[in-house]
């Protein structure tokens, strides 16, 4: 009792069940990319910032499509040999295919860490500076002598957790020794805390309080570094974790050091005044490189182009006022090239070790509106070239994993029922196509336009 | 009972050993027969829709009565075990003195929506209802693709234990409603910093598997009706009921994925911190939050949306399909005017799509945009109308039975129509401007889906138990199930418009008490209120609240409504009267041509369609049913050599 | 596709799917090379690539996919599914346009304020 039309098509729909099946889920596909490129049209007229072009890896992207395009060919020849019983054929193609969606992934997967590692920072004026954080950042808070901490008496979203949130930012090597209300000294730590938290609780209940509060003294002044989204708040004084927890102390250190090899000044008035060439950070030098690359640049683009308007340019626009730093030391005047060959590739194509090569600026928090790493924080274009390229990551291990198990787990179907496991690769490489079909508009979309 | 193929114990008997004996977990747990993964889906719909009516009971007392402790909670918390869960769901929430707050209403309100729609109704209306009687009534073995059937069920499964879960999480549940509407949802709160222990992030993952359950169930439901109908079961010879699942199999697989999209990018804005629906200069909590902006809240309203129209479509389809069976079948006609049934299905499937933003009129659409919704969602109307209208005329001369399930069933057809036409203003963007998040609204939806949909499901359910199970269900006690729900089905919505009218919120967890301006109103319906109140000695306010009151009452008639028919439901599969013939209503559809309960494999001979499904009352026919299979009066014809075909299609389904 | 195929048919078949790969890969370093053309405004880049990708999309799908000879039934269903694309992707941005108002996105408030006298 076999399920009809597996193998053969239904004489008259002229399909057979798996043909009619992928085509649904490919049109349901279609609709899933749909929605996700109808959102990407949304967000760039949307965007209230340039919409970055020539951003990605070019290079990289080239390679995906070819190897894409060359693993669709294989796959569909796959199938033609299998057809014509071509077995060894039908092997060596499906193995191709294989290994190019593991290269396919391995790419992908070099792209993706260079983002991870590089960072971006929007200062108040709205001049964004890209470059590496040799150190990462973090908020450095000494001195403290007292905690003090509140617990809700009901279930809330938000409760004292000072394990979880507070110590683990304790300064190493120090212990977490302190004196309680009632004078006793402790090390807290779980069990310690579960004590004193009952007690307090205990307490509120007498005084019909919703919170109990909970102050605990320092036996000796302790330092916390904390990473910027581990706080909930600061000021010079008291620094609030994000359980509620408040320490009392003395702010040591909330400065950033970034090894700047981008000034983008795309969002301030004007553009050579940007708090990017104070004299604290990159200072004047770097201004006059700034200012002779873009008269050098306004100039060619009036050769070029002179009945345009270059606020129009949107490349004018990068090119002018996106300055890449490519050396420690501002080049020479005549101010040749910046603006050139240092589109073409990632910016964190440096890696990380090469500190050398960028200027290293110490921003003062008081001018840092917003900074993130290359993720999908950073704005609403990375968080759909994420979303899509890592959706689309998915189908291609996907893909891998079906073809894949064709090709290694399906040897008996190939000998004794071709032409089922003909089927099978066909539908399989139908759902390929797709993915390749897919990359063909997200390429574009995303690397180059 | 001549016409019926009555069950022969031999060659069911030799059908039974053509099979080797499955394992217990096989047969009935991991099951890729379409007949166990429909009553799996069908009683996990079950219970999740006594789960989701259960969060509405506790809503309705807050809003009947406003900071008094819930009754009962002190006697649930005693209980071992069950205090301890109770405690876990929803008592840590409460106030002290053991009355709901606003917190937890929302919570309420966002998990009961959820689970009403997509694991409620859904599953038992849709994916119970058409994997266990789909492919009978084409007259198939099984579906297309049956381990990804199973496959869809634990999908399924997984989502419904994630939907749980997130009740159980440091943070409870969702609070922002069933819509999820971002900005609100898009960002944590404030002390949460890790996002996995919210129930927020549980709610999008459990979506997340709960759309990858449905695309896999729709696809083979699409496929399986394309390619594995009988011989002779040609497109206009399929039951409406096939017909109706077939588009809703499409509606599912083709507008799920915007709402995937949508579910995806919301979980990105959550867990990576970007800014999808989030736009420039968002403040909480009176701080900037630390995020990017420029993003759009928009965005996820329209993709949201997207996907909820239809879903509309989804949730009412599965009702029309359960009618289209049982109400020809007890009034004893065939269904009126089936192939204008099945072109108004088409289009009301095709405008499902283009009139989602009639939900957003209040977000400021442009006026053309606008328009051209107005226009599509009063076209839309047309198509609904028809069907009711069917559906209606097809009761016209009929000597109707009115038994349980027909009762359902023709309670559905005023339920639906006023369900129907009190939507019909909203459709103007004026007076949804006025109406809109309104009790009106819920009043509106609520009597397409309450007495409408779920009356249907119930009809379906006591309509194919006898098939599933070979016992009927109870009459008495359905009747028992059927006048309560009817009566507190409408005292709990009809009040809804009153209020809506009146500008009542539907957010309001204290149900307006500190809203002074409405607590004042006064009309008939609250005068009425008051002194049948009075008569019985109880003080109720003579204003818009009173009816807070009468909707809980009614909530608390249909809540012991309920009774009869768990009772019945569970005590039936073994202890019911047993059924006597295959075909015990004197169906026509070719499921009743299978032994019952249904075999493995189904059909015991080569099934073939001869005729249309609804040849009920033919003139010069001996009996007042000529069922599909029958070549001629009493003879189903094995051979299977059919000349009345007038398709193309004669090819063995069936093995 | 149908069930048999001749085998000889199926070697002309396979030097067209090699050919179009070629093509494929020429139209990759096509669009590459056009996006870095200062044509006179952006969206024109954005037209002409995707015009490229379209006519590359559609050689995917009509040969390697079999598009250019399938079974009716399919392309209903594509049909359908490319209506409703459509839709998803017009209908949403222009939602949040009203050209009654003659605003676009860029300044919604100026221009209300602008176009009520």
């Amino acid at each position: 009792m076999d399920i009809p039309y597996t193998v053969h098509a239904r004489p008259d729909t002229g399909l057979y069940n798996a043909k009619v099946g992928i085509w649904l889920f490919l049109a349901s596909e279609v609709m899933l990319f749909g929605g996700l490129f109808s959102s990407y049209i949304f967000l760039r007229v949307g965007a209230d910032y340039p919409w970055p072009v020539h951003e990605l890896n070019v290079t990289l992207g080239c390679i995906n499509t070819v190897v894409l395009i060359a693993s669709s060919v294989s796959v569909v020849w796959a199938w033609a040999a299998l057809k014509m019983r071509q077995f060894g054929l039908y092997k060596g193609l499906m193995l191709f295919t294989v290994l190019c969606a593991v290269t396919f992934m391995v790419n992908k997967t070099f792209e993706y860490k260079a983002k991870f590692e590089h960072y971006a920072v929007k200062l108040t004026d709205g001049t964004i500076l890209t470059g590496h954080l040799p150190h990462g950042y973090q908020i450095k808070f000494g001195e403290v002598n007292q905690l003090a901490m509140s617990i809700p008496l009901k279930t809330a979203a938000v409760g004292a957790d000072p394990i979880n949130y507070v110590l683990n930012h304790l300064d190493a090597g120090a212990t977490p020794r302190f004196k309680t209300e009632d004078g006793k000294e402790i090390t807290l730590d779980a069990a310690t805390f579960a004590e004193l938290k009952s007690a307090a609780i205990e307490k509120a209940k007498v005084a019909k309080q919703n919170t109990a509060g909970l102050k605990l003294t320092a036996v000796s002044p302790l330092s916390f570094t904390v990473g910027e989204s581990d706080v909930f708040a600061y000021d010079a004084s008291t620094m609030t974790f994000r359980d509620g927890t408040v320490a009392y102390g003395k702010l040591a250190d909330d400065k950033m050091t970034i090894e700047v090899d981008g000034v983008d000044t795309r969002g301030v008035a004007v553009k050579e005044k940007s708090l990017a060439f104070d004299h604290r950070y990159l200072g004047e030098a770097w201004q006059k490189a700034f200012v002779a690359n873009r008269d050098h640049l306004t100039v060619e683009f009036d050769k070029n182009y002179p009945t345009r308007d270059k606020t129009k340019s949107a490349t004018f626009q990068k090119e002018a006022y996106f300055l890449h730093l490519e050396s420690t030391t501002p080049p020479a005047a005549e101010g040749h090239g910046n603006g050139h060959g240092a589109e073409a590739h990632a910016p964190a194509a440096h890696g990380d070790g090469h500190g050398g090569h960028h200027p290293t600026v110490v921003l003062e928090k008081k001018d840092i509106t917003f900074f993130s790493n290359f993720t999908p924080k950073l704005n609403t274009y990375y968080a759909i070239y994420f979303t899509l390229t890592g959706l689309h990551g998915l189908h291609v291990v996907a893909g891998a994993l079906v073809l894949a198990y064709f090709l290694f787990f399906n040897g008996k179907m190939m000998r004794e029922d071709p032409e089922h496991l003909a089927n099978r690769v066909e539908v399989g490489g139908l759902f390929w196509h797709f993915v390749d079909l897919v990359w063909i508009f997200l390429f574009p979309l995303l690397y180059l336009l | 009972m001549s016409a019926a193929t009555t069950h022969d114990p031999a060659h069911d008997h030799a059908h039974d050993h053509s099979h080797h004996e499955q394992a217990w977990i096989w047969k009935y747990v991991f099951s890729t027969d379409h007949k166990t993964i429909g009553i799996q889906y069908a009683i996990t719909g079950l219970l999740f829709l006594l789960f989701g009516f259960f969060l509405m009971l506790l809503m309705r007392w807050s809003i009947a009565y406003p900071g008094v402790a819930v009754p009962g909670v002190e006697v649930i918390r005693s209980i071992p075990g069950v205090g301890f869960i109770f405690q876990e769901m929803f008592g840590r929430w409460l106030n002290a003195d053991g009355s709901l707050n606003g917190e937890l209403y929302n919570m309420l309100g966002a998990m009961h929506g959820t689970i009403m729609v997509f694991f409620g109704i859904v599953p038992l209306g849709f994916a119970g209802f058409v994997n266990f009687v789909m492919p009978l009534q084409i007259g198939t073995i099984d579906m297309a693709f049956p381990k990804l059937n199973m496959l869809s069920y634990w999908f399924f499964f997984i989502s419904c234990v994630m939907m749980v879960v997130s009740f159980f999480i440091g943070t409870g549940p969702v609070q922002t409603g069933w819509t999820m509407y971002s900005p609100l949802a898009s960002t944590t709160s404030i002390g949460v910093t890790n996002v996995w222990n919210h129930g927020h992030t549980w709610w999008l993952l459990a979506m997340v598997f709960n759309i990858s359950a449905s695309l896999l169930g729709s696809v083979n439901v699409v496929t399986t009706v394309i390619n594995l109908r009988a011989r002779g079961m040609s497109w206009m010879r399929m039951p409406f009921f096939c017909w109706a699942m077939f588009i809703v199999g499409f509606l599912l697989l083709l507008a799920f994925p915007p709402l995937e999209v949508a579910a995806l990018l919301q979980l990105s804005d959550r867990v990576f911190g970007s800014s999808f629906f989030l736009p420039t200069g968002l403040m909480e909590g009176g701080r900037h939050l630390d995020i990017s902006g420029g993003g759009s809240p928009l965005l996820y309203q329209h993709l949201f949306w997207f996907l909820a129209h239809p879903e509309v479509y989804v949730l009412i389809l599965p009702a029309f399909a359960i009618l289209s069976d049982v109400i020809p079948n007890n009034a004893r006609r065939p269904l009126w005017g089936y192939k204008m049934m099945v072109y108004a299905l088409l289009t009301l499937a095709f405008l499902s799509f283009l009139v989602w933003a009639h939900h957003m009129y209040l977000t400021g659409m442009g006026t053309m945009m606008s328009t051209y919704f107005q226009i599509t969602t009063v076209l839309i109307s047309v198509p609904s109308v028809i069907l009711l209208t069917c559906l209606m005329i097809s009761l016209w001369g009929g000597s109707i039975r009115f038994n349980t399930q027909m009762l359902f069933g023709s309670a559905f057809l005023p339920m639906f129509g006023i369900g129907g036409l009190t939507g019909l203003p909203l459709a103007f963007s004026f007076i949804d401007l006025a109406l809109h998040d309104t009790y009106y609204v819920i009043g509106h939806f609520h009597y397409v889906v309450a007495p409408g949909t779920i009356f249907a499901l119930f009809a379906g359910v006591y309509h194919w138990f006898p098939k599933a199970t070979g016992r009927f269900m109870n009459d008495k006690l359905g009747k028992l199930h059927f006048w309560p729900s009817l009566i507190g089905m409408n005292l709990i919505f009809a009040p809804m418009f009153i209020q809506g009218m009146a500008g009542f919120h539907r957010r309001w967890y204290d149900g307006g008490k500190y809203f002074e301006q409405t607590a004042g109103f006064q009309n008939w319906s609250t005068t009425l209120t008051h002194k049948i109140g009075a008569f019985f000695g109880l003080n109720i306010p003579d204003n818009m609240l009173s009816l807070n009151i009468v909707m809980t009452f009614g909530a608390i008639v249909l809540a012991l409504g309920q009774v009869p028919f768990i009772y019945n439901f569970w005590v039936s599969i073994k202890c019911g009267e047993k059924v006597k013939s295959d075909n015990p209503w004197d169906a026509t559809t070719l499921e009743w041509a299978t032994p019952t309960p249904p075999p493995h494999g189904n059909f015991v001979f080569d099934v073939n369609a001869h005729r249309g499904p609804y040849e009920y009352s033919a003139p010069s026919h001996p009996t007042d049913f000529f069922p599909q299979w029958e070549t001629e009066h009493g003879k189903p014809k094995p051979d299977g050599s059919d000349a009345s075909a007038k398709t193309g299609h004669a090819h063995a389904a069936h093995h | 596709m149908s069930d048999h195929v001749d085998p000889a048919e199926l070697q002309k078949h396979v030097k067209k799917y090699i050919f179009i790969g070629l093509l494929l890969i020429f139209f990759t370093a096509v669009t590459v090379a056009l996006s870095y053309v200062e044509l006179p405004t952006h969206s024109l880049n954005i037209i002409v690539g995707m015009i490229v990708a379209t006519f590359k999309a559609a050689l995917v799908a009509l040969i390697f996919m079999h598009l250019n000879h399938e079974r009716p039934l399919i392309y209903k269903v594509l049909a359908f599914t490319a209506v409703f694309c459509f839709v998803l992707f017009v209908l949403f941005v222009m939602a949040n346009s009203d050209p009654l108002v003659d605003h676009g996105f860029e300044k919604p408030l100026q221009s209300i304020e602008q176009a009520t006298p």
